[in-house]
Parts: C-alpha cells; sequence; structure tokens
C-alpha cells in the first residue's frame, strides 16, 4: 500500500477533530471522502501530508512514516500533490512560473526542462495557450486547473484534492472533474475530499463516509450509495441526493 | 479689519531679503547632504533590521519573539530625542569612548525606524493568505524557499505605502539630531540664521527643502507601487 494511517487522532485544544481513523490506500487507487462539513474529511487528509501535524497515531506515505523524526517531510511532500479548495495559485507569477517553481527549486531542473513539462501539462490540462497568463486573468476552473498542472509538475506519486470544486462557480465544476477523471483512468492514486457524489460513484473505487471524526463505513461507490449499512450514512444521502 | 492686517502681513513679508538666500544656499546644500546621508544609511540599517525583528515577531521560537518585542517596544515607547540624547550623551559614559555625532545619528534613524518598520513586515507577512504558505510546502518547497520565493514577493508589495510613510517620518526626525550636533540641514539653517539675523527666510527655505525631499519620495512610492501591480 503507498498510503497507511493506523488510530490518527487530531486535536485542535481540546477539541477533537479525529478519533482514530485507519485506513489503507493501494498505488493507483482513487478513494472518494464524503461525510457532513465538520465531520473531519478535510483535517484527515490535511494530516496525510502533514499540513496539520498529528497528534497521535501513524501516517505512513511510501514506506514513510510522518510522524519519525528522521523523515524529511519536504521529500515526502514532493511525492504528494495537493489541490486545495481556494486553488492558493501564487498571485504574483504567472501560470508557467507557478507550475515552475517548485520544479526548479526543489528538483533543480533546467529551465527548459521545465518549461517544457510545464507547457505539456497545461495542454493536458486545456490550458496550453494561458501559459503567460496570471492567475487574477482566469475563471475560477482554470484556476483549479493550473493548481493540477502545478500540483503535477512535481510528478507526485499520489494526489490529494481537498474540496476542489466546492468554491467554484457550478457551471465551472464540469472542466475540473473532467481534468480529475482523466488523471484516475491514467492510473493516479488519489484521494479526493469532495461533496460531488456523481464524481465519487462513477471515478472512485472506494468511498468513505466519514462523520464526527470517525470512518462510519466504507465500500465500494455501489455499496456506499445503493446499500449504506449504517444509519448516518443513509441519513447523510438522503439529504445530498 | 483683517483686510488691513493681510495687507500690513503682507508688506512686511515683501521687506524681507529673499533673493540674499542664495548666498547661503551652499551651507544649506551641505546640511542637506547629512539630511540625505543620514536618512538614507540609517534607513537601510532599520530596513535590515525590521525585516529581521519583523519576522522574529511571527518565529515560533520563544526567545526570538520575545526579543523583537523588547527591541521594538523599547525603540517605540521611547521619543527620538530621548534616544539620540542617550546614545550621544550618555552611551559614551558606559562604554568608556566617544561616539562621533555622525554614527550616533545614524544608529538612531536606523534603530528607531528599525522598530516601526518591523510592526510594518509583520503585518505584510501576516497578511498574505495562509493557503499561500500550505500551498508552497505542500510542493515539497522549505518554509525558507516558500517565504522567499512566496510570501515575501507579496507582503513587500503590501508593505509600500506604510513603508513610504514610516520614511517620510524618518526623514524628519533627522532634524532633531542637530540637537547631537549632526550637522544636517536644520543645523545648518540655525547657524546662518543665528549669524545673519534672517530667520524667516532661512527657515522657510529649510521647510522648502524638507518638502522637496518628502514629495519627491512620494512620488517614487508611487510609481514603484504601480509598476508592482499587474
Amino acid at each position: 500500500m503507498i498510503i497507511r494511517v493506523s488510530d490518527l487522532h487530531k486535536s485542535f485544544g481540546d477539541n477533537e477533530v479525529l478519533k482514530g481513523i485507519d485506513c489503507e490506500v493501494e498505488p493507483q487507487e482513487v478513494v472518494c471522502v464524503i461525510g457532513p462539513s465538520g465531520s473531519g474529511k478535510s483535517t484527515f487528509l490535511r494530516c496525510l501530508n502533514m499540513l496539520e501535524e498529528i497528534t497521535s497515531g501513524e501516517v505512513v506515505i511510501d514506506g514513510k512514516s510522518l510522524t519519525d523524526k528522521n523523515t524529511n517531510i519536504n521529500e515526502v511532500r514532493t511525492e504528494i500533490g495537493m489541490v486545495f479548495q481556494q486553488f492558493n495559485l501564487f498571485p504574483h507569477m504567472s501560470v508557467l512560473e507557478n507550475i515552475s517553481l517548485a520544479p526548479r527549486k526543489v528538483r533543480s531542473l533546467s529551465q527548459q526542462a521545465v518549461r517544457d513539462r510545464a507547457l505539456k501539462l497545461l495542454d493536458k490540462v486545456g490550458l496550453g495557450d494561458k501559459a503567460e497568463a496570471y492567475p487574477a486573468q482566469l475563471s475560477g476552473g482554470q484556476q483549479q486547473r493550473v493548481a493540477i498542472a502545478r500540483a503535477l509538475a512535481m510528478e507526485p506519486k499520489m494526489m490529494l484534492f481537498d474540496e476542489p470544486t466546492s468554491a467554484l462557480d457550478p457551471e465551472l465544476v464540469g472542466e475540473v472533474l473532467a481534468v480529475m477523471k482523466q488523471l484516475a483512468e491514467e492510473g493516479m492514486t488519489m484521494v479526493v475530499v469532495t461533496h460531488e457524489m456523481g464524481f465519487a460513484s462513477e471515478v472512485a473505487d472506494r468511498v468513505l463516509f466519514m462523520d464526527a471524526g470517525a470512518i462510519v463505513e466504507e465500500g465500494t461507490p455501489q455499496q456506499i450509495f445503493k446499500a449504506p449499512t449504517s444509519e448516518r450514512t443513509k441519513s447523510f444521502l438522503n439529504k445530498v441526493l | 479689519m483683517p483686510a488691513v492686517l493681510w495687507k500690513e502681513d503682507m508688506s512686511r513679508l515683501a521687506q524681507f531679503n529673499w533673493v540674499g538666500v542664495i548666498d547661503y544656499i551652499p551651507a544649506l546644500l551641505q546640511g542637506l547632504y547629512y539630511t540625505l546621508l543620514v536618512s538614507v544609511v540609517g534607513l537601510i540599517i532599520g530596513f535590515i533590521l525590521g525585516a529581521i525583528f519583523g519576522l522574529g515577531r511571527i518565529s515560533r521560537s520563544r526567545i526570538v519573539y520575545s526579543l523583537s518585542t523588547v527591541y521594538i517596544e523599547v525603540l517605540r515607547g521611547t521619543p527620538v530625542l530621548v534616544q539620540a540624547i542617550w546614545i550621544y550623551f550618555a552611551l559614551p559614559l558606559i562604554i568608556g569612548f566617544n561616539i562621533p555625532s555622525l554614527t550616533a545619528g545614524i544608529v538612531v534613524i536606523g534603530l528607531n525606524s528599525g522598530a516601526y518598520i518591523a510592526e510594518i513586515v509583520r503585518g505584510a507577512v501576516q497578511s498574505v493568505e495562509k493557503g499561500q504558505m500550505e500551498a508552497g510546502r505542500s510542493l515539497g518547497l522549505s518554509q525558507h524557499l516558500t517565504m522567499r520565493y512566496v510570501i515575501w514577493p507579496q507582503a513587500f508589495k503590501r508593505m509600500i505605502p506604510p513603508l513610504g510613510n514610516q520614511f517620510i517620518i524618518s526623514i524628519k526626525d533627522t532634524s532633531l539630531l542637530s540637537v547631537i550636533l549632526v550637522p544636517e540641514l536644520i543645523f545648518q539653517g540655525r547657524l546662518v540664521a543665528s549669524n545673519h539675523f534672517n530667520a524667516v527666510e532661512i527657515y522657510t527655505t529649510v521647510a522648502i527643502f524638507y518638502l522637496v525631499i518628502t514629495l519627491t519620495l512620494s512620488k517614487v512610492l508611487n510609481v514603484m507601487e504601480k509598476r508592482l501591480t499587474h
């Protein structure tokens, strides 16, 4: 497995947000995490690349334990692409510079190699003509696709998506999901926190339902959406479907 | 009545020897040179100190944070005039040797503006959205690299207006250094005025000199801010 989470706990002060998460993700697997807001899905995802410090338990990424003091977290993060709800593009850099920064500074690739890679990725997300644009000149959907390209430029082994379409106007959601779907088909390992049930049922290999800081139920999209066993899952799905 | 007063004032103004000021311009220009020297060197030091202690105020290290806080509070909490007098007249008694007035003046402007600039730096860095640091770190960039390439350029742009404000304040503060015998603009002005009994002409000219410096600076900063905005 490429991600192994065991007995993960996370507290903010006295508030325990994650109450013992166990989870494994296989290479090339697409896992969607669903659940009501405040259930801890985003916090769980952010623990996978240590954007949140882990209170207790263990997260092992590609054989490296994040809580091990000898683990270089920067190195681990180069293997984990992350896409945020608010895109978080660097507003003072062009699209090309956004994508090139980390490969240049962390991977120390030549300018030409990085440029080629960036342009190829922009083509892939359908923005080949936007290399010189600045984020403020792009729509939300375009910005998010640039953010995906930026994460992919590090050639990560897995991708984390934190509600990637929640900040988008409805008509822009489709273009982002299409890119994500293509990525999944190419065999990228993905963990996706999402409210897009259609996407989850179509693309996910496995769906996790989280509530109140725990994984309540997990299974194939078939099992979760057609035949949920937990009452909490049923009541959640009734509200959102 | 007011009209008559106005007329009297105007005629009184006319009796001053404004053309004669030209003779003293070289002396004033020498003062201007020292004013600019102290301002520029002092503010460069102030900017470096401000960047260090401003980032110190965001540091997770308790010691660094406390040191920065003490520096800022002490320097902001005491008048520039007192700082100048203390460094020039009191500090030599403690360390056992004299400090040249120019050096003391530069140190005062540097230390004092540094404290204010530190707060400007802190505010600007903290105003950059948290997601920017997270995005940088998630790509595998270290804290240092993210700071340098992602946070700092954005913060710097936001610093320019308050920084301009501080530069102008510090330039005007250099006039207080006449008390510790820095031969700057108002120091020279007083020398001239007391020898030649032309206070109105000289002090007006001195005021105009300051105004020209600060207005020029405002203009330069405006252009700089526009250039950095896409």
